[in-house]
Parts: structure tokens; C-alpha cells; sequence
């Protein structure tokens, strides 16, 4: 599949040498504090790592200048003087169990490492997979090397890099063919830690063909003394004719800061639904890619983030539609308050082949606070000819007329104001499809709308 | 039940109300009638509560109470009800839902328990039934989607539903055909008592056909210039408002 003119909006390759020996020189000693290089641990990746070294080298971490970073400066997150570390148990379990949901299979990470003697997997069905990356690589599971040494590998996003270059020990999940996990999988991802600490968890996750997960992702602060950097890649392979329905909540402090980068490879008569929820934290984005590969594959990706205070969010999303006849969904809501900044910046690419695509993408938000910023940016680049495609945004404060007329029926503001918000909120919380967690994101939505 | 003094108002340094005299008391229907532009939605407005108006001066007391302390929910919660001209679509928010909350919102202020589901149940089916609106209509998103005529059959409902002791209809008949017209007005004679007023704002005579009022006031240049009994309003119907425009003509001045 060829791509006819487009690329990535990642400037590269115009670095001095000075600064690229700079960049090098950070990257090493990010490699020092981390202490898990695979290359020196294992067989199998000593390629790829190697390979995203350089890379990041040559461009090194993203400035204002960079455009798919434009409204984020990373720089003003994560400085040179942050240690690279990697995650590991240190609270007890009591601290950990008011984050795991009833009913879920719950899997602990903590600072992105997976810690078996806190999860709850009794109720997991034996077919699943579900075990540290690393683990998984040390053992030579085929499909966990293949995609280790070959999923990142042709990223153009330097943090993608630098997660490769400083790989944490994650999680790996596989559904073996044809079967449906009955029950959700939860992720109850915890950050805790001193000031200053990175880490770059790594992640994959693999649908073989035909078969179905709900996979649940929260993230959450506890005991966490001072600003960290996370910087995560995942990457889900959904084989054809498989299905994912992905949910993401992040409720965490001021102190955290992450950038969340996901890869969905989509396949054939395949069907995936990701639905990210952005409540709390300090600086939160979410980066996620959708390789459609295959056609007749359906994608949902939608988003709701509703921050105040300080809060800094941004969802970047890029859909690539490489096959002809899928269908992309894409509708993001903010409600920003206080002095929180939003951001959205989407992009549909429809590649010369991808003919009869159907592919769509909106955002709305709802300004509160005199202070708060959305900078929002749709775009749309399509190189087929019989497709139909359509994004749109709308930016406003919350409708006065409105208001008005539920106030003259007896609503006070407030409480007119939440049901206003609620309802704005609710064409998100909607399409997450388990009524479960639909509820407990509904109620995390009702506390978070004063 | 409504008194309104010398009642001064001016949007954005513009004087509209220019000191404007009405007094309802409860089983009354006053018609306030006048041409385009002399202030009739903003006098819905300000009675209502809408904050886009500077009240310069004069007062609006209801039930002895001066209202212009309170807020528009209070007022509602006091027992006014204004029908909008206009009503605002509200989407993911069905109208049951609503006006259960309005309902609670408006109990819990005059001290009263909460409604029984059973009970808000009963006077739903029985106050559909009185304005003629299709159940799946209250079950909809208020308004969202809805037809001019099924918008203001809407705000008839609301009103059946929250039983104001005052309500003001600001141009309910507007936009309306003759079959809605006679829907919406039925249902307003249907809700009349002896214990409750209403203020009729309309700019045609057309309307005043099926809710007979009791009073006719012209409002001109933010002034109610002639009151009368319904013959007035059959005068207006008769020679228009040019009449009223020479006769008053030196109130612009």
C-alpha cells in the first residue's frame, strides 16, 4: 500500500549535530536510571530499540515548533532532570482497593508494572492471556517478539521513540481466536512516587481473529508526592473479524502528567470502540492511531473530557484509512473550566486506495470559566476519490436561552446548569456499552460538573 | 396578585419600558396588544426574570411580594409561569423529566413533600389529555425537533403541569395555524379559575376569539396607552394600530 504524497506532521532531520549529540546524551542517561535496557537483557530487541534510539536522537523530544505538538509543549512537562524509572509495588493493598470495580477481572499496574499478587484474575477465563510484557518476551511468545520488534518501529511520534528506547515492563493480554472474554478486563493503573520520576510502561494488547475483549483502562494518584511524567505506548492488534471495546478514565491528581500514545491496527470485518474519559490530572493526552488495514472494519473513537483548575488535556487522534469500504467515528466533547486549557486536534487521512470510506469526526465543546482555552483542530486529508467525509467543531459557553427558560419553570441555576452539562456529557458516556461501567463513568461525570 | 409600578426598563442604554402601570387580580385574563417593537416580549421578560434587562425603576410585586428580588426560579417557584414565544430546544433532556424536576424543585420551596410516581403519573396522563399532546411528545428531548405548533403546545402543557397561579403567554400565537390556535387555546380555558390569572401578550385580535379576556391594555412606546374590555380589541382588529400610533404619536417625542 502506497502512500500517495502525505506524511506524518513530525519535522525531522533538520537537527545540528550538536544538538543531536544533546539529545543522545539525555537519552543515555534516561537509559542509566531506567536500568531495564532489553538490548542488555534479552535477544530480542535489540534492534528495535537501537533503532528508536537514533530516531529519537535525530529529532529529539517535541518543541512548540513541532506540529502535532503545538498546543502541548511537552518541554514544559518533562525536563532533562527528570529520572527515568521503572514501576514497582510500594503501596499496600488496602490503598489499592478502593480503585478496583465488583464483577472485573482486575489487573494492578503501578507506575505501569504489573503487580500479580494485588490483581484479581480468579475470575479470568483460562483461554486469556494476561501477564508482564517482559515475561512474555523472556519466554519467546512469538506473537509478543514479532510485534515488539516491528509495531513502533515506523512511528514518526518521538515519544513513541523514546517509549521503545526506554521500554518499561507492562502488560501483555492475547485472546486466543474465536473466543469471547465474558468478562471485562480492568486496568487499574496507579501512579504514585516521588517528584520527577518518568516512566514509559509499554503495553501490547492482541486480538486474534474473531475473538472479543472489553478492555478497561482507569488511572488514578495515590500517595503520589510530586509531579511525575508518564509517557505509555499500547498497541492492540485487532485481528480480522475480532472486536474491542476499549474504555479509558483518567481521575487523577495535579501531579501527574502523561502522554498516553496508542497504535489500534484494525483488520478485516473488524470493529473497534475507544472511549476515553478525561477528568483529572495535570497534564493529560491521549495519542491514539488507527491503522485501518483491512476492509469492512468499523471504528468508534470518542472522547469527553471535563477539566478545571489548571488541568491541561489534549486529544490527538489520527485515523488512517489504508483499505476501502470502513466506516470511522469520531465525536470528542469538552467542558473546560476555570483555567484549564483543552485541545483537540484530529486527523482523517484516507489513503488513494481507501475508496468508498466513510469517515466522520466532530467536536464540541462548552467554555466555563473566562480563562478557559480549547484550541481545537480538525483536519482532513484525502487522497481517494469516492469517499464521504465530514468533521466539524463548535466551540461556546453554555446556552443562556437555555437557561433561562429552565429557570423560569422553577430549575435554579445550578441545578439547570448540571442538567444542561449532564446532557452535553451523556452523548459520550452513551457509547460506552457496558452498562456497568456506563454507570460509574455517569456518576464520575455528576461529581465532576459543579 | 400582580401589580406592576411605573415599571421603568432599558436594554443596553435603550429605554423600553418608559413607566408601565398593570394590576391583575386572580381570575382575571388581561390581553396586552400593541404593534411590533413596543415592548410587549420585553414586559414578558422582565415579570419572568430574564437578566438581560436593567430595571431603571418603578415595581413588580406578585402576591405581595416584590419580585424584581428574586430570581427567575423563585418567581416560577412563587407561582408564575411565562410560555415562551420562542421555546428553547433543550436536547437530552426529555420534557417528563423536566417537569418532574420542576415539579420537586418547586414542592420542596412551598414546603411540600415530593410528588408519588404514581401520582406525577396520573396528572401527566390527565393534563396530556387536556392540551391534546401525543405522550410521545413528553417523552421526546424538550422541544427538540419539534414543529412550531407541537413547540407551543409544549409550553401549554408545562403550564397544565406546574399549575401557575399566574401564567403569561408571550405570543403563544405566533406562528400557529388555525387547528393549533384552537388546540392551545382550549387548553388554556380549560386550565382557568377563579383562583388564577392570565396575561395575554399577542400583537392580533385573532387569538382573543377563543381565550376571551377581560381586560384589553395597548402597549405603545413601553406605555399601556388605552385599556379597555374586549371591544377594544375588536376596535383594533377593525382600524389597526396606525390609530393608536396618530392618537399617542407624541409619546416618541
Amino acid at each position: 500500500m502506497e502512500l500517495v504524497t502525505a506524511k506524518t506532521n513530525i519535522s525531522r532531520g533538520v537537527l545540528g549535530e550538536a544538538e543531536i549529540i544533546k539529545n543522545k546524551s539525555l537519552l543515555n542517561k534516561w537509559i542509566d536510571e531506567a536500568g531495564t535496557h532489553l538490548t542488555e537483557t534479552g535477544n530480542f530487541a535489540k534492534g528495535v530499540q537501537k533503532k528508536a534510539e537514533e530516531n529519537f536522537a535525530a529529532i529529539g523530544l517535541p518543541t512548540k515548533r513541532t506540529e502535532d505538538f503545538k498546543y502541548t509543549n511537552i518541554r514544559s512537562y518533562l525536563q532533562d532532570d527528570y529520572a527515568a524509572k521503572n514501576g514497582s509495588a510500594s503501596l499496600t493493598e488496602s490503598e489499592i482497593e478502593n480503585v478496583l470495580i465488583d464483577d472485573f477481572v482486575s489487573v494492578v499496574l503501578i507506575n505501569g508494572k504489573y503487580i500479580p499478587e494485588y490483581s484479581r484474575l480468579k475470575n479470568l477465563p483460562k483461554e486469556v492471556t494476561i501477564k508482564s510484557l517482559f515475561k512474555a518476551l523472556e519466554e519467546g511468545n512469538e506473537v509478543a517478539i514479532k510485534q515488539f520488534n516491528s509495531g513502533l518501529e515506523k512511528t514518526t511520534n518521538p515519544m513513541a521513540m523514546l517509549n521503545t528506547a526506554l521500554a518499561g515492563d507492562g502488560i501483555f493480554i492475547s485472546i486466543p481466536e474465536n473466543f469471547s472474554c465474558p468478562i471485562p478486563v480492568h486496568i487499574a493503573n496507579i501512579c504514585t512516587g516521588e517528584a520527577k520520576n518518568f516512566y514509559n510502561p509499554r503495553h501490547l494488547v492482541y486480538l486474534h481473529k474473531n475473538s472479543e475483549l472489553t478492555l478497561i483502562e482507569s488511572y488514578h494518584s495515590v500517595n503520589h508526592t510530586g509531579k511525575t511524567f508518564t509517557n505509555s505506548a499500547t498497541e492492540f492488534i485487532i485481528e480480522d473479524t475480532a472486536s474491542l471495546e476499549n474504555y479509558i478514565l483518567q481521575d487523577e491528581d495535579i501531579l501527574s502528567q502523561r502522554n498516553d500514545v496508542r497504535h489500534f491496527t484494525v483488520n478485516t470485518g473488524s470493529r473497534m470502540n475507544s472511549v476515553a474519559i478525561s477528568l483529572n490530572g495535570g497534564m493529560l493526552r491521549n495519542d491514539p492511531t488507527i491503522f485501518i488495514n483491512g476492509e469492512n472494519a468499523e471504528v468508534h473513537l470518542n472522547g469527553l473530557f471535563i477539566v478545571k483548575e489548571n488541568c491541561h488535556t489534549d486529544n490527538h487522534t489520527m485515523v488512517e484509512h489504508r483499505a476501502p469500504n470502513c466506516m470511522s467515528n469520531e465525536l470528542y466533547k469538552g467542558i473546560i473550566g476555570d483555567n484549564a486549557t483543552g485541545v483537540f486536534n484530529g486527523k482523517i487521512l484516507v489513503y488513494r486506495d481507501a475508496q468508498k470510506t466513510n469517515a466522520y469526526q466532530s467536536n464540541k465543546n462548552i467554555l466555563m470559566g473566562d480563562k478557559s482555552t480549547i484550541n481545537t483542530k480538525p483536519q482532513l486529508e484525502i487522497y481517494a476519490d469516492d469517499v464521504r467525509c465530514t468533521h466539524g467543531t463548535t466551540t461556546g459557553k453554555l446556552n443562556e436561552e437555555a437557561l433561562f427558560y429552565m429557570r423560569s419553570r422553577g430549575l435554579n441555576e445550578k441545578l439547570a446548569k448540571n442538567i444542561l452539562l449532564q446532557s452535553f456529557a451523556k452523548e459520550v458516556s452513551n457509547t460506552i456499552k457496558n452498562e456497568a461501567f456506563r454507570t460509574l463513568i455517569e456518576q464520575k461525570i455528576e461529581e465532576n460538573i459543579q | 396578585m400582580l401589580e406592576i409600578k411605573d415599571l421603568k426598563v432599558s436594554v443596553e442604554g435603550k429605554q423600553i419600558l418608559k413607566g408601565l402601570n398593570l394590576t391583575v387580580k386572580k381570575g382575571e385574563v388581561h390581553a396586552i396588544m400593541g404593534p411590533n417593537g413596543s415592548g410587549k416580549s420585553t414586559l414578558a421578560s422582565v415579570i419572568a426574570g430574564k437578566e438581560d434587562y436593567t430595571v431603571d425603576g418603578g415595581s413588580i410585586t406578585f402576591n405581595g411580594k416584590d419580585m424584581l428580588e428574586l430570581s427567575p426560579d423563585e418567581r416560577a417557584k412563587e407561582g408564575m409561569f411565562l410560555a415562551f414565544q420562542y421555546p428553547v430546544e433543550i436536547p437530552g433532556v426529555s420534557t417528563i423529566n423536566f417537569l418532574k424536576t420542576a415539579i420537586s424543585e418547586i414542592r420542596q420551596y412551598r414546603g411540600l413533600p415530593p410528588m408519588e410516581a404514581k401520582d406525577f403519573l396520573k396528572v401527566l396522563k390527565e393534563k396530556q389529555k387536556v392540551v391534546e399532546i401525543e405522550a410521545n411528545l413528553t417523552g421526546r428531548s424538550v422541544n427538540e425537533g419539534f414543529s412550531g405548533g407541537e413547540k407551543k403546545r409544549n409550553e401549554i402543557f408545562q403550564m397544565a403541569m406546574l399549575e401557575p397561579s399566574l401564567a403569561i403567554l408571550d405570543e403563544t400565537d405566533s406562528g400557529l395555524d388555525i387547528d393549533a390556535l384552537r388546540i392551545v387555546a382550549t387548553g388554556v380555558n380549560k386550565l382557568r379559575t377563579k383562583e388564577n390569572a392570565f396575561v395575554v401578550i399577542t400583537h392580533y385580535q385573532r387569538l382573543l376569539e377563543y381565550i376571551v379576556p377581560d381586560f384589553v391594555h395597548v402597549l405603545y412606546q413601553g406605555r399601556i396607552v388605552k385599556s379597555g374590555t374586549r371591544e377594544l380589541a375588536l376596535e383594533l382588529e377593525g382600524k389597526g394600530y396606525d390609530w393608536i400610533k396618530k392618537e399617542f404619536s407624541e409619546l416618541a417625542v
